[in-house]
């Protein structure tokens, strides 16, 4: 797609798949930090990191088996809570503990088989063997990511103020909400491969951190938070492909400095400051 | 006394909240008619907030029928909440919530509008009126993060008037606001009662309610144990003695 800019088949594909890639995850990192279910997201990343790990044992489609497992997930935390008497806290920690019990005993077993190298790609994230409908289908989960928000904006902007003043005024807040769980856990499941299941988190949260800096109105926070991932993103990649260093978590670490920066620079924060 | 046309009407209703054993709410019988003023007293923990949830479809009603402004709330809660204001008790905004006054009014008619529609400039009109009815127009694109609680209760109260309900539910509405403001928001009551408006008030504070006939309803335990009217300066004697006659029994 971006082959009129950027001649190099290899660079051009991890660029577009870095930048569909970052604009899913950060329109949905605002709704992720502003409704507080970092931790659900954090859960799901690893599921759909366990459901990808037992997709490549079986030799299934590991993006499948990855939706599959992160949809799963997102769908269990409220009846487990129920049954179990767990608060959500509590189940999401247990469900996070058996899917990283269950990915790393499948990466180490498929290391003791030979397969080691595809399994650490799930890990660490891997932008240069990706096929061209890989990044298609990024392409249209960022698309599907967008067009979720502008249609369900109202809704969602309610969830994020108060669920229980959302439903207070009518909406119905369950089936938005299992909405925003379903777009998440398919982002999710199909960003796994280039930015890995230990760094997934990084492009979950901190767009929507660094954009909270600057922002006083949510629509602000939609447009500033997926146009500083494109940006550092497209950064990580060239630098990443240009230096021979690993892509993702370069850009994980540049994400990390972008936010101490958006800190220390935060005319919020100084406002605060003075107050007390 | 059952009103000729009841806005609202319970009948042996129970409510029992997701995964509880047993029902909060136990055999709920009442009737409330256009325009009454009601005051819902008890102490805490009697279910007064449990039934203000259940009138407007929030709970699930697990036997008995429950009708709000003609709707069926076991049937549809969300329609009967599209006509019903609720102030929700005890809320408290980080200073950094991303949402200015106006975006938090326009919110109370969001149900209104339905899903997959914007807001049309009717919509706007009501807001702003919400705001001026309040007398916070001059807020209206501060972040609501950054106003008093008492600033921040009235842009509620705006936010549940935005979309001209036909009853509002108000649990502890006084909690945070100072002398001045309450008074204001009982002038302000008096009038929407005096336009139709059914009014019920959760409160602990019984003094400067507006000047007209109240309708007193006490709670114990999950049931009504007192529900009649009175002139507004004798609410406080009834829901004492009301909960005086429940622990002597």
């Amino acid at each position: 797609m971006l082959e009129f800019i950027i001649p190099n088949n290899i660079v051009c594909h991890a660029v577009e798949a870095m930048l569909f890639a970052s604009v899913a995850c950060a329109v949905l990192s605002v709704i992720i930090t502003q409704v507080q279910i970092s931790s659900i997201g954090f859960t799901m990343a690893h599921a759909a990191f366990a459901g990808a790990a037992v997709g490549m044992f079986l030799s299934l489609n590991p993006t499948v088996c990855s939706i599959v497992a992160g949809v799963a997930v997102a769908f269990l935390i409220g009846p487990l809570s129920d049954r179990a008497r767990l608060s959500p806290d509590t189940s999401l920690g247990l469900l996070f503990g058996i899917c990283m019990a269950v990915a790393i005993f499948f990466i180490a077993y498929m290391q003791t088989l030979g397969q080691g190298f595809s399994a650490m790609g799930l890990l660490f994230g891997d932008v240069i063997s990706l096929y061209r409908e890989e990044i298609y289908l990024l392409a249209v989960i960022c698309i599907v990511a967008i067009a979720f928000i502008v249609v369900l904006y109202k809704e969602i902007t309610a969830i994020i103020f108060d669920k229980r003043i959302a439903e207070s005024v009518g909406i119905r807040v369950k089936p938005v909400y299992y909405a925003m769980l379903f777009v998440i856990a398919l982002t999710v499941a199909l960003c796994l491969p280039i930015i890995g299941g230990l760094l997934l988190y990084v492009w979950l949260v901190t767009p929507a951190a660094i954009a909270l800096q600057f922002c006083n109105r949510l629509s602000a926070m939609f447009v500033v938070a997926p146009t500083v991932a494109a940006v550092i993103s497209i950064s990580g990649a060239l630098a990443g492909l240009e230096y021979s260093l690993p892509v993702a978590p370069l850009t994980a670490v540049l994400f990390s400095v972008v936010f101490i920066a958006a800190v220390l620079l935060s005319p919020r924060r100084r406002v605060t400051f003075r107050k007390v | 006394m059952t009103p000729p046309d009841p806005v609202i009407r319970l009948e042996n209703v129970y409510t029992a909240y997701e995964g509880a054993d047993r029902p909060t709410l136990t055999g709920i019988s009442l009737s409330i008619g256009r325009g009454e003023f009601v005051v819902i007293g008890g102490p805490n923990g009697a279910g007064k907030t449990t039934l203000l949830e259940t009138i407007n479809g929030m709970l699930p009603i697990t036997h008995g029928k429950a009708t709000v402004c003609g709707q069926d709330v076991r049937g549809d809660g969300v329609q009967v909440r599209c006509r019903v204001g609720y102030l929700l008790q005890n809320f408290a905004f980080d200073p950094l919530t991303p949402f200015t006054v106006e975006e938090v009014v326009l919110m109370g008619r969001y149900g209104t509008i339905g899903l997959f529609r914007k807001p049309r400039t009717e919509d706007y009109e009501e807001a702003k009126k919400a705001l001026h009815l309040l007398g916070i127009e001059d807020l209206a694109t501060r972040p609501i993060g950054q106003l008093s609680g008492g600033q921040q209760q009235k842009v509620l109260m705006a936010q549940n008037l935005a979309r001209n309900p036909e009853v509002l539910l108000l649990d502890e509405p006084f909690s945070n606001l100072d002398m001045f403001a309450r008074e204001e928001i009982n002038r302000l009551l008096a009038r929407l009662v005096g336009n139709g408006i059914t009014v019920l008030i959760v409160s602990h504070a019984f003094d400067d309610l507006p000047d007209r006939p109240v309708r007193v309803v006490v709670m114990q335990e999950g049931k009504i144990v007192v529900s009649r009217e009175c002139p507004p300066k004798e609410v406080e004697q009834v829901v004492r003695s009301a909960g005086k006659g429940a622990s002597h029994a």
